[in-house]
């Protein structure tokens, strides 16, 4: 494409962006509703100071270069000297009684939010661990010889991608979960892993089959095993070819894992939730976590499409 | 002739071969070969030449008779198909390299991982079989970067670091330029002078009767002629294989 073209069209997609923008902004004021980012911010990073607090009545000294802090029992005994604070609340001489704010400690501690955001990394990240795995036996039953395994193998396939995931989600937690008695976390992570195997071992056959089968015959004909063959040849081959639609897979289980707050885990989704009924500003809080599911997916795909390029040396 | 005390390395005896879609592409054929032989298998296209050399190591299940290499059955109770494959080298028409190695590596990898040598001696085997192929500089070229006739030496190297007895050609030079072929045939040659078991399908009438101890013509699964250059060629007999040379010569 000629440069000016480039440089036209380019201008037309930011127009156009900005105008949706604006739409949305317009539509919000319709409606009367008052954006306020800053209400969201504290449950992202929370850098309200803490309070320390005195454990007794009694009374505070504050050296002179208010550096130290010591709290003096009225009861009699050991005075107690505050070691950690960032501000004094005090002055010296106060009397102080249990449980007074004498000092701050500024702290930053994560909000709901990112601690949601947290919990939705280690259940994508446990299950897609244990996807790949699960998804690479199937996957390789799937074209076993062995009449039994490939059947077995299929019929998991079609069960999984025939029935909703929230579906297995409330069977694996409410029907396995109590058999088993699994946490909600394992029963999460496990309806996940087990869920997206299906979809992994259909994209791990295809990759496979993908391979020109004289690859498997000339392996053989060295003297390599059936097991050998695939992980010495067909398997880092196939790898590269699945890399695209695992990438794919992988981002859908990031956004799937969403559904697993239908039993109570906190996760990303559940957390906003939980701060729109407490800070009342859902459309922010809704962008925010929109936001936060976009860098982590976005973070995914570019990691692969540079594990791609790497690879890509050989062709 | 030099070979006519050598013992059998290869009898076939009345192999019938029926692919699942009941193709009967092998009709009772029977042949034996000779250690340091070098015989060339010749015939029309869909003969049954490519699966008669696939059941000889077994890349293709016969559906009755018997084939017995270096004197192992191979259909036996205890026999590892396996290590019978590791002694018997096979080069496909369409090289087959794998892709993701580099070509050294595509020769080092079946004597690292299966005959599991030494490393260091694996490394200097291969790179003397690609010095002898004629790639000394080309070792660490992926076979994308490698022409035809390069990836089909580089196949031959990497068939001949097994240490094989036998070496099984199929249409070595079919998928070549014809500027290429010459290169590939020439690895070939050296390798039969050096006594090398061969068995070859191949077109090239040429390398038939300038190499071969033995020249087989089969069509339709069945193994109709079998003798040497000089008479297949020049006295053919069987009307069959007259007719097939008035064609093809
Ligand atoms: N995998 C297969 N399945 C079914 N039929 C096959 C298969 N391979 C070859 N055939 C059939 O067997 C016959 C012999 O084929 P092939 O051995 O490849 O002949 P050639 O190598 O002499 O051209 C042909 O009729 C072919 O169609
Ligand atoms: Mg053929």
């Amino acid at each position: 494409m000629r440069s000016e073209n480039r440089a036209l069209w380019q201008s037309v997609y930011l127009v156009i962006v900005v105008a949706f923008c604006a739409v949305v902004y317009a539509s919000s004021k319709h409606i009367n509703y008052n954006w306020n980012w800053q209400r969201v911010v504290p449950y992202l990073i929370n850098t309200e100071p803490q309070s320390v607090r005195a454990p007794f009545d009694g009374t505070a000294k504050v050296s002179t270069d208010d550096k130290t802090l010591t709290l003096v029992p009225d009861a009699g005994g050991e005075p107690v000297v505050v070691k950690k604070f960032s501000a004094i609340s005090v002055n010296d001489g106060d009397l102080i009684f249990e449980g007074d704010q004498v000092a701050t400690i500024s702290n930053w501690r994560i909000g709901p939010i990112t601690e949601g955001m947290i919990t939705t990394l280690e259940i994508s990240l446990a299950s897609l661990v244990f996807a790949v795995i699960i998804g690479l036996f199937i996957g390789l039953g799937r074209i076993s010889r062995n009449l039994a395994i490939r059947q077995l193998c299929i019929t998991y396939i079609e069960i999984i991608r025939g029935t909703p995931l929230l579906v297995q989600i409330f069977i694996f937690y409410f029907f396995i979960g109590t058999v088993l008695s699994l946490d909600r976390f394992t029963a999460g992570v496990a309806s996940l892993a087990v869920f997206t195997a299906a979809y992994v071992a259909e994209i791990v056959r295809s990759g496979i089959q993908s391979i020109p089968p004289g690859q498997m015959e000339a392996a053989r004909s060295l003297g390599m095993t059936y097991v050998q063959a695939m992980v010495n040849v067909i398997l880092p081959q196939a790898f590269k070819r699945t890399l695209p639609p695992m990438a794919g897979q992988f981002i859908n289980l990031i956004k799937d894992s969403s559904l697993v707050s239908v039993i109570s885990i906190t996760d990303l989704t559940k957390a906003g939730r939980e701060v729109v009924s407490a800070t009342f500003a859902p459309f922010e809080v809704w962008f925010t976590v929109a936001l936060l599911y976009l860098v982590m997916t976005g973070a995914l795909s570019w990691m692969i499409q540079r594990l791609e390029k790497k690879l890509a040396a050989s062709d | 002739m030099h070979l006519q005390n050598a013992e059998d390395i290869i009898i076939a005896k009345d192999v019938d071969k029926i692919y699942p879609n009941g193709c009967h592409a092998l009709k009772k054929v029977s042949a034996s070969i000779k250690k340091g032989e070098v015989v060339v298998i010749i015939g029309p296209s869909g003969s049954g030449k490519s699966t008669f050399l696939r059941t000889l190591n077994q890349l293709e299940t016969i559906s009755s008779g018997s084939i017995v290499i270096d004197q192992v059955d191979m259909y036996g109770k205890n026999t590892n198909i396996n290590k019978l494959r590791e002694h018997v080298g096979m080069v496909f028409q369409s090289f087959n390299l794998f892709p993701h190695k580099s070509a050294l590596h595509n020769v080092m990898m079946a004597p690292l991982k299966v005959s599991k040598r030494a490393k260091s001696e694996v490394e200097e085997h291969a790179k003397a079989l690609m010095k002898k192929v004629g790639l000394a500089e080309r070792m660490n070229n992926y076979p994308s970067q490698l022409s035809g006739g390069q990836q089909q030496r580089v196949a031959i190297a990497r068939a001949l670091c097994m240490k094989p007895k036998i070496m099984l050609f199929d249409e070595p030079t079919s998928a070549l330029d014809p500027e290429m072929v010459g290169e590939v045939l020439d690895v070939m040659k050296s390798l039969a002078k050096e006594g090398m078991t061969m068995v070859v399908v191949t077109h090239e009438m040429g390398f038939a009767r300038e190499v071969a101890d033995r020249v087989l013509f089969m069509e339709d699964g069945e193994l109709l002629v079998e003798d040497t250059p000089d008479k297949f060629f020049h006295n053919p007999t069987h009307p069959r294989l007259q007719r097939f040379l008035s064609q093809v010569l």
